[in-house]
């Protein structure tokens, strides 16, 4: 007879960290994670410049390729997750088990978390060994920071999650996620600062609080106006600019929201998502 | 109570109509060949079965659990094997094995020994540590059939499962198919080779347009269609062989087609398939070969199936 449901899913997150961890996706990832710390540490010294002498302002240059790292992890193992099985038929070999789609969701969710996890966790390691190394300190707020890094992460892998079983194909589903959060939502954080109003909606704006954190004070929104000649040279205008950062228990709660909303609805559609 | 039940079953897209109010039940042990032309609705009705598509309408049940609303517990006695699956290219079919083996809760003992066995059936036991990236058709398809195999399942669902083989593999395949066929197993298989069925099958389900056409055993279904077969002889023969040979029971025509060749009609099934050719031997004539020209389910099919959708 079929096992419960929670050991099915911890058998679908086996095989799947197995496939993980055979595939080239994660050997890319960890490679990279060591290339651009490795570049941080290493460039410095070389070209004959000091590391910078504020250990949180060090941690923080090591730290960021942190956005991308994330981005990219949740495209390698979230974005085909689904959509994946479909398009290359391998779901002919695993739904028609005794085995409701939920649980094969959620196993594949905590592989993708894991080895997502993993990948972040190797980064900061890196980070805080290499800043206590040469400055003999750890920053302040650096298991804050690296705990904020761990819900951008869920939410947007979440969201890639959502993307994979909506998309048709891999390929598209890959492209969307990556420029959803690599280029389309900063953009949309780029345009707050122009046209004045504040983002605190986009996930990628809330992702701020993990870099932020490391500054003491918190710091706060300013306006920033600028004068510049007018048009046709004749009288001067001015231009004003806001610099806006998120709200640490505001973005919390839309990252949390953009989680649960995003895995949820991608539950129910891969639930009904047909072969 | 029946292992395979499906009532009204109907699937729809949009307005096309892929499965048609399908009802069919069979019968514990029985092999089922399901035939029909491309597009009837063979691959839907077993999708549905097998929880990879929802039913627009209607009911289907497995060893008595309905599996549109149940599908856990209505696949958990159940192997399928749908059209050709791909397999995770960096697990090897061990590990695919024991993968589904540990998601039916069998113990890991039971996966070993099973795996082992089911394997070696389907002749991939050599290549069970390398990876099924490299596979190739063939070989997946065995794999697949060595999944849908591994917990003894009381069901056996296959569709086409003889597709993408070589003409090796596809008589291996048979020969499991028929083994299986001995013990208490109820096998639902689609096929689009008329004579694998007949030669595998006990029963016969045609469908055409998502619709059921006939369903009964192959014999019944034979007997009543005329089985042509082409005699070779050694030496010509003679008008009074000829005339003997017409005479004979059960023929309804005879033409002679070349100076050595007959070809032969009768009514009947097997049985009678043997009197003919006992008959005719017993009038001297010299016999070389003595094949039937078409398998008599062909007949059937090309009779229930209007031209063009085959």
């Amino acid at each position: 007879m079929a096992p419960n449901s929670v050991r099915q899913i911890a058998t679908v997150a086996k095989y799947e960290l197995l496939k993980y961890l055979r595939g080239r996706r994660l050997l890319a990832i960890v490679l990279l994670t060591i290339i651009v710390s490795a570049i941080f540490l290493i460039v410095p010294p070389a070209i004959g410049s000091q590391y910078p002498k504020d250990p949180t302002q060090f941690t923080l240059n090591v730290l960021s390729f942190l956005g991308i790292l994330s981005i990219l992890s949740a495209t390698f193992f979230g974005a085909d997750a689904i959509v994946s099985e479909y398009e290359s038929k391998t779901g002919y070999f695993l739904f028609p088990n005794p085995i409701r789609k939920t649980a094969i969701f959620v196993g594949k969710f905590i592989a993708s978390a894991l080895v997502s996890v993993g990948a972040i966790a190797l980064y900061y390691v890196i980070a805080v060994v290499s800043v206590r190394v040469i400055d003999g300190s750890i920053p302040a707020n650096t298991g804050l920071s690296f705990a904020y890094s761990l819900v951008y992460l869920f939410a947007i892998l979440a969201i890639a999650y959502l993307f994979s079983a909506i998309m048709r194909s891999s390929v598209y589903s890959l492209v969307l996620t990556f420029f959803t959060f690599f280029l389309i939502l900063p953009i949309i954080d780029a345009v707050g600062s122009v046209a004045k109003f504040k983002p605190w909606f986009s996930i990628t704006f809330a992702n701020g609080i993990s870099q932020y954190i490391f500054q003491n004070p918190y710091p706060t929104d300013k306006i920033f106006t600028t004068a510049a000649p007018g048009a046709s040279g004749v009288g001067v205008q001015t231009y004003s600019l806001a610099q806006y950062y998120p709200d640490v228990r505001l973005s919390l709660i839309v990252m949390a929201v953009y989680f649960i909303v995003a895995f949820v609805l991608s539950i129910f559609l891969a639930q009904r998502r047909e072969m | 109570m029946e292992p395979i039940v499906i009532e009204h079953l109907s699937k729809k897209y949009g307005q096309f109509v892929a499965v048609n109010d399908l009802s069919l039940t069979v019968e514990r042990g029985v092999c089922v060949g399901y035939l029909g032309p491309n597009g009837a609705g063979k691959t839907t009705t077993i999708k549905v079965m097998t929880n990879l598509l929802r039913a627009s309408s209607g009911k289907a049940y497995l060893n008595g659990v309905d599996v549109i609303h149940h599908p856990k517990a209505a696949l958990d006695g159940v192997g399928a094997v749908v059209e050709t699956p791909e397999f995770y290219p960096q697990l090897t079919p061990a590990e695919c094995l024991s993968y589904v083996g540990t998601i039916r809760g069998m113990s890991g003992e039971a996966i070993a020994e099973r795996s082992h066995a089911v394997l070696e059936q389907v002749k991939l036991l050599e290549v069970a540590d390398k990876r099924t990236g490299q596979f190739s058709k063939g070989m997946k398809q065995r794999l697949a059939i060595a999944q849908a195999l591994l917990h003894e399942p009381s069901i056996l669902i296959l569709d086409e499962p003889t597709a993408g083989l070589d003409p090796r593999g596809m008589v291996e395949v048979r020969e499991i198919i028929k083994g299986l066929i001995k013990t208490d197993i109820t096998i639902l298989m689609s096929s689009h080779l008329l004579y694998e069925v007949q030669e595998v099958c006990d029963k016969v389900a045609i469908i055409d347009r998502g619709s059921l056409l006939t369903y009964d055993s192959v014999a019944n279904l034979s007997s009543g269609h005329d089985i042509t077969v082409t005699i070779n002889t050694l030496e010509p023969i003679t008008p009074p062989e000829f005339r003997a040979i017409k005479a004979l029971h059960d023929i309804t025509s005879v033409k002679r087609s070349e100076t050595l060749a007959l070809k032969v009609s009768f009514s009947g099934g097997p049985e009678a398939q043997f009197r003919v050719l006992r008959g005719i031997l017993n009038t001297g004539v010299k016999v070389v070969s003595y094949t039937p020209q078409r398998a008599a389910i062909e007949d059937v099919y090309l009779h229930l199936v209007p031209e063009g959708e085959a």
